[in-house]
């Protein structure tokens, strides 16, 4: 695609975004060579823009999200929280060649859904492998000492690129609608929108990343974040949205331990659902110690002796009941329970239990029903750990 | 499952100390043998310690809890510092229900409140569970 002399500049200095172009051109196929010329320009003079930020892009734009070609720069464009417009932008960006007649061949396309938009960005709205990250939601303020994105910065550096690319690229923008001056009125539409979204190019300056495959965003110290469409992006807002992300996901969380909160959608609701139910399992403790209380003196003793023993058998060297470390763990480290034995379980419980009681229930039905025996499988066998830890 | 295995853990743990702590609480003289209500009370608060204890200091509302129950002696204290708390809601609804519902809540951000009550609810279940084993089969071989 080296047609166009603009283009073969670009290919000069951008080896790997070149290479890339090329590669998405192909791959587009099915498009008459004018569109693919088109593309091909319109991503050469993204990638000039959006540096490592395009090729994600490019690898998404491959997929079967886009009907044809020609939506592909735009999404790309649109994906950049820079280009507000799809439609101004690919008119505009496409007068770059200096063969105008190539703009006709790149139709308006209505805006995408901001679902598509928001799926890409959160793709790799975590990347956060540049150093020029100074903050995780907070705006950087860009030095302006990349003075041309075209031919002047070295595009070896792409993080540096990246990240300034917003404030140099409003002008080179008009620079470069200027010579072509077709349609000033995107022009104008362009600066009003380049000086809204130079904020936000900034935002998304922070997340630029060197990995070509844009797949897998990888975890820092920092969360980082991407201002989506139409969202404020100052350092408020943005921890804001943070603190929501964090907020909502730990209401997930508590919706799959509450039986029976599937259905409901909506923090209000979810919240009602959760201190029904904390309530609920309050009384149903406070329930079962006043039994426990009345049932307790004659029980006690068996129990003790049996849960003593069993700790006896598990822990190996464990002497006292009371040798058990304080420290908790996640992990599992006991030989697994004698679950094979018993597989029946009174109904034991109340109705509204989601939790799998069987390994408890096994063990302890084991040892009240075989009385001190140990297991017969073995599994409670000497354990090689003299501590318990849980 | 992670959390099965945490689950399991956790109510071996409380067992152990529930168990324990009736059996201290049955070998008392006095009016905790004679008086129901106060059983109960002694019963419960056994419980509620008991899991506390089990869960370790490692969570906020364990922490509060074991507070409560272990060290009288700092109640003076902790009041004071109760005073100077940082996050008052006020008259937040449904927010502040929880807070009073979670022990240890008042003095959390939300985040952690959430993430607490999360934790708390599946040591709740737990417990529960333990306690229903114990009544059963208590009951059973009775």
């Amino acid at each position: 695609m080296g047609s166009e002399g603009r283009e073969g500049r670009v290919f000069q200095h951008r080896g790997d975004g070149g290479g890339d172009g090329r590669a998405m051109n192909s791959g587009i196929g099915g498009t008459n060579s004018a569109s693919d010329k088109v593309s091909g320009v319109t991503m050469c003079s993204e990638s000039m823009f959006y540096g490592s930020n395009w090729d994600p892009m490019v690898s998404l734009g491959q997929s079967g999200d886009f009907g044809n070609s020609n939506i592909v720069p735009q999404s790309q464009f649109a994906n950049n929280p820079l280009m507000l417009e799809n439609q101004t932008m690919c008119g505009s960006l496409a007068q770059f060649p200096s063969d105008s007649g190539l703009v006709d061949l790149v139709p308006r396309i209505p805006g995408f859904e901001s679902g598509s938009f928001s799926e890409m960005v959160t793709s790799f709205g975590h990347n956060s492998d540049s150093p020029n990250h100074e903050k995780g939601v907070s705006q950087d303020h860009c030095p302006n000492s990349d003075s041309g994105m075209l031919g002047v910065s070295p595009y070896g550096k792409r993080k540096r690129e990246v990240q300034q690319r917003a404030s140099p690229k409003s002008g080179e923008e008009e620079q470069r609608k200027n010579p072509s001056g077709d349609t000033s009125r995107e022009d104008d539409d362009m600066k009003q929108k380049f000086e809204k979204g130079i904020a936000r190019g900034k935002q998304a300056g922070k997340q630029a990343k060197d990995d070509q495959s844009g797949a897998e965003p990888s975890k820092d110290d920092y969360i980082h974040v991407r201002a989506k469409r139409g969202q404020a992006t100052n350092s408020h807002s943005l921890a804001e949205r943070v603190r929501r992300e964090k907020i909502s996901e730990r209401m997930r969380l508590l919706q799959e331990l509450v039986p029976g909160c599937n259905k409901i959608t909506g923090k209000a609701m979810m919240l009602d659902e959760i201190i029904n139910y904390v309530q609920s399992l309050q009384q149903q403790v406070e329930f079962l110690s006043m039994k426990l209380a009345t049932v307790n003196p004659e029980l006690n003793m068996d129990i003790d002796r049996i849960l003593s023993k069993d700790i006896l058998h598990l822990r190996g060297g464990n002497t006292t009941p009371l040798g058990v470390t304080p420290g908790l763990s996640p992990s599992f480290p006991f030989p697994p329970y004698p679950q094979g034995a018993f597989n029946s379980t009174p109904g034991t419980g109340p109705p509204f239990h989601s939790l799998p009681q069987h390994i408890w229930n096994a063990e302890l039905q084991g040892l009240l029903q075989m009385g001190f025996d140990p297991d017969p499988s073995g599994s409670m066998g000497p354990n090689g750990s003299s501590k318990m830890e849980l | 499952m992670a959390m099965n295995f945490h689950q399991s853990a956790i109510k071996t743990r409380f067992a152990v100390r529930f168990v324990q702590a009736m059996k201290r609480l049955n070998k008392r003289r006095g009016v905790t043998t004679t008086d129901s209500y106060k059983r109960y009370r002694a019963t419960r608060a056994a419980a509620c310690a008991s899991m506390a204890s089990a869960v370790g200091p490692q969570r906020a509302w364990s922490r509060a809890v074991l507070s409560k129950t272990k060290r009288r002696r700092f109640q003076a204290i902790s009041r004071k510092r109760r005073l100077i708390n940082p996050r008052r809601n006020l008259g937040f609804g449904q927010e502040e229900d929880l807070r009073g519902l979670v022990p240890g809540g008042k003095g959390m951000e939300y985040c952690s409140l959430l993430s607490e009550t999360a934790h708390y609810i599946r040591c709740l279940q737990a417990q529960i569970q333990v306690m229903t084993d114990i009544l059963h089969h208590s009951s059973s071989l009775n």
